[in-house]
């Protein structure tokens, strides 16, 4: 999965090492011609150029006394450029893409390195701060369930057709198999075939779902899951939506409804990894209208990229649950921020 | 994030204006600006770098052809860049044809479908429906039950299995209908199984056409998925889907590159009714987040502007009932109102928030209760005392505060746009606007 994107970071990676490798060894080939200095020590102003953070008396006195060098804004920016191409054509927005390489650059440039240390590690280390601080920690659900006072409800949200239903079930599959007992609110009584679809999906999994007919009041349907919920002792209440877009302002409100009637411990966005710039400006309205407490990303299968991970990480700042990433139900898995990133990595570092 | 694009796409036209000759550095930037703009409306990065140096170089080329300025020849290539990606012509034909679904899971394949069956019939087509999707559950129940509201058989089973017997059985079964549709399971290229099935399918069914149901939010895999499905049964057209949504579209745009061919339909709505023919201008309006291209393009061209709302008798004042009319009619095909606002070329003009507020249904209803109104009304809404309301309301089945209500949205939106005629100084013209618009002083 992702495999894509790691390609590419590692690609960016390697470029952006090379430039700051060849930025030292243009610096290095004029101390020994340097006759003031015995040993090794470097001549900075070849190098040094326009550079605007560190002066140029700064890097010659850092290059002599700590024997390190200063990564120059110059060294880093074309590799920069490239990276956010990167980034953009794995489908990380624009705006996100911008933020993404400012961080980046601010992590490179002016920073010291000893002379001895890898340019690899330097890259590798701002690369991974600026993905760990876009993706967050992570969420730990059986961990929140256990914490919270049952039933915990979770209502899911979202867009058409990025497989809030499917989802659902995949996470009521994942909870039986952790020990938790589940019911599931079928509140998406607009879409036909809807109730059926959660419907047959709940039989085989042998979880009871409340539907009501299609038509009738989401908010009543999962208010009546709640209750059902309370007087069974259920542990986890999963609200099925019908999918919205964020520009209908009377169906946002109807979602502003069913969270006032069901008052829901999480709330759960779900957004597909394909999607474009557009996974920004809808993730920001649902969690401006409705707010959203976690992200869970389908159809991570189809993608390589990942791009909309970062994306909507970054504009909504919540962690990511699970990915989906497959038609099965076994085919979620909860999101590891650490490992993800280790693995776009390359596990280096 | 959109605006700002935007307006910095309008800034570098403006630097091109009143230019002699054509400035590199302008143009530079200008095609900078329009990297942008395509790559946060997801069109492929390559795409984009391809149409960006043709751009290039074709502004710097070309001679400026007589009576056009540098700005104007400059638009007009980006104009005809654009165009002839989205220009390719997809035909729907009246005829008896065989057409197969196909796309990634929940791009909505399955609404499609019955849109497109709507669509023909309405046309005065026979229609029949198949539903080959076997595997996700509630397929069936959600195209049975669309097709049962337009009346069109569709053939399927919840229980089965197998897809290609489905639709062995179903071509046997409903022979007698003129247009087939074959709703299949959504899948992506990674899946081989998948695809295997539905070269089988397109096999069996020997279809006329092989249509791609597209996301419009779908990003940078757009191309891949697209050219993957291209290979499998050489797709022959496009669908947008959720273009009532904010996303641009601009994956479509990939996929049309990837499998040369075009846009059929556009679909922006979950009614069946919500379906529509491609419209290369607006869609390439709402691409850039810019006014109306094609209308600069033909002032360039001297032809007359054309205008499906009347700019200028708006901007004197005269904004009747009618105009709104028209404006509520145009809303549908090109997005939600505040998107269309952004488009109309009135600079930076702020709207009241209360315009935006009016939902979709609000539209429809508003609409009808027009339906209802005698020309004279039309023309001067002044005129409606509560005994014409109270006609009105009931010639639309509606109660008479909602022409109140409607009437009340219509002098907010009039006095805005008197506002704003305000603002120009008086003399407010179309001709002012567009100059205004594209920095043409």
């Amino acid at each position: 999965m992702f495999s894509g994107l790691r390609e590419r970071l590692q690609a960016a990676r390697d470029r952006l090492g090379a430039s700051i490798g060849a930025a030292a060894e243009a610096s290095r080939p004029v101390a020994p011609a340097e006759p003031a200095s015995p040993g090794k020590t470097g001549d900075a102003p070849q190098a040094a150029g326009p550079a605007k953070n560190p002066t140029l008396a700064d890097k010659v006195k850092i290059l002599i006394i700590d024997r390190e060098l200063v990564v120059s804004e110059k060294d880093v920016s074309e590799a920069l450029e490239e990276l956010e191409m990167t980034l953009l054509e794995s489908d990380v927005a624009l705006p996100v893409a911008d933020a993404l390489i400012a961080d980046i650059r601010a992590g490179l440039v002016g920073k010291h390195r000893k002379i001895g240390e890898s340019v690899d590690a330097l890259v590798v280390r701002a690369l991974k701060s600026a993905l760990l601080k876009v993706l967050g920690s992570g969420f730990d659900l059986p961990a929140y369930i256990k914490s919270h006072e049952r039933p915990v409800k979770i209502l899911f949200t979202g867009v058409n057709g990025t497989g809030k239903t499917t989802t659902v079930a995949k996470i009521g599959a994942y909870l039986k198999a952790q020990g938790f007992s589940v019911v599931i609110g079928a509140g998406d009584t607009y879409r036909a075939g809807a109730i059926e679809q959660i419907g047959v999906h709940a039989e085989r999994l042998g979880i009871k779902v409340i539907e009501h007919k299609a038509g009738a009041d989401p908010s009543a349907v999962l208010f009546d899951t709640v209750q059902y919920a309370q007087a069974h002792k259920t542990d986890v209440v999963l609200a099925d939506t019908a999918g919205r877009f964020h520009t209908k302002a009377n169906l946002m409100s109807q979602l502003d409804k069913i969270r006032r009637v069901m008052k829901p411990d999480l709330i759960v966005y779900v957004d597909e990894a394909v999607a474009g710039n557009d996974a920004v400006v809808r993730a920001a309205e649902f969690d401006r209208t409705v707010g959203a407490d976690a992200i869970v990303l389908t159809k991570a299968d189809m993608d390589s990229r990942g791009g909309a991970a970062i994306s909507i990480a970054h504009t909504i700042g919540k962690p990511l649950l699970f990915l989906g990433t497959g038609q099965a139900y076994e085919d979620i898995i909860p999101f590891e921020p650490g490992a993800i990133v280790d693995e776009l990595l390359g596990g280096a570092a | 994030m959109m605006d700002s694009l935007s307006d910095a796409l309008k800034d570098a036209l403006k630097k091109l204006a009143g230019k002699a000759v054509v400035d590199r550095a302008a143009v530079d930037e200008l095609v900078k600006n329009l990297q942008r703009a395509l790559l946060s409306a997801d069109v492929n990065v390559k795409l984009v770098m391809e149409l960006s140096k043709a751009i290039r170089t074709r502004s710097l080329d070309e001679d400026v052809p007589k009576n056009t300025n540098v700005r104007e020849h400059v638009l007009r290539i980006v104009y005809q860049e654009l165009v002839r990606l989205v220009y390719a012509t997809a035909d729907v034909k009246l005829e008896p044809q065989v057409i197969l679904m196909a796309g990634l899971q929940g791009s909505g394949k399955t609404t499609t479908t019955a849109k497109i069956a709507r669509y023909f019939q309405k046309k005065g087509m026979k229609v029949g429906v198949i539903c080959a999707d076997t595997f996700r559950p509630g397929a069936y129940d959600q195209l049975a039950t669309l097709c049962t509201k337009i009346n069109v058989p569709c053939f399927g089973d919840p229980k089965a299995t197998d897809a290609l017997k489905i639709v062995k059985e179903g071509l046997v079964a409903i022979k007698d209908r003129e247009v087939i549709i074959v709703d299949t399971q959504g899948r992506h290229a990674l899946e081989p199984d998948l695809i295997q099935e539905i070269i089988d399918l397109n096999a069996i069914t020997k279809a006329t056409h092989r249509w791609l149901v597209i996301d419009a939010a779908l990003g940078q895999q757009a191309s891949e998925q697209a050219r993957r499905f291209h290979e499998a049964i050489g797709i022959d057209g496009v669908i947008i889907t959720k273009m009532d949504g904010t996303a641009k579209g601009g994956g479509a745009l990939s996929a049309v590159a990837e499998t040369k061919s075009g846009i059929v339909f556009i679909g922006a709505g979950e009614t069946i009714e919500n379906l529509e023919r491609f419209d290369a201008n607006g869609f390439i309006s709402r691409l850039l987040g810019m006014g109306d291209l094609q209308a600069l393009y033909e002032k360039v061209q001297e032809a007359q502007v054309s205008s499906e709302v009347d700019m200028e008798a708006m901007m004197k004042g005269h904004f009747t009932l009618r105009d709104m009319y028209k404006q509520l009619e145009a809303l549908n095909k090109m997005g939600p109102l505040k998107q269309i606002m952004n488009m109309l070329p009135m600079g930076n003009m702020q709207l009241p928030e209360g315009v935006y507020d009016v939902t979709s249904t609000k539209m429809v209803r508003y609409r009808i209760l027009m339906d209802s109104m005698t020309p004279q009304e039309l023309d001067d809404p002044g005129i409606i005392s509560s005994s014409r309301m109270q006609r009105i309301a009931r010639g639309a089945g509606g109660t008479p505060e909602e022409v109140r209500e409607l009437l009340k949205y219509y002098k907010m939106m009039h006095k805005t746009l008197k506002g704003l005629r305000g603002a120009g100084g008086g003399k407010f013209n179309m001709q002012r606007l567009m100059k205004r618009f594209s920095g043409m002083q």
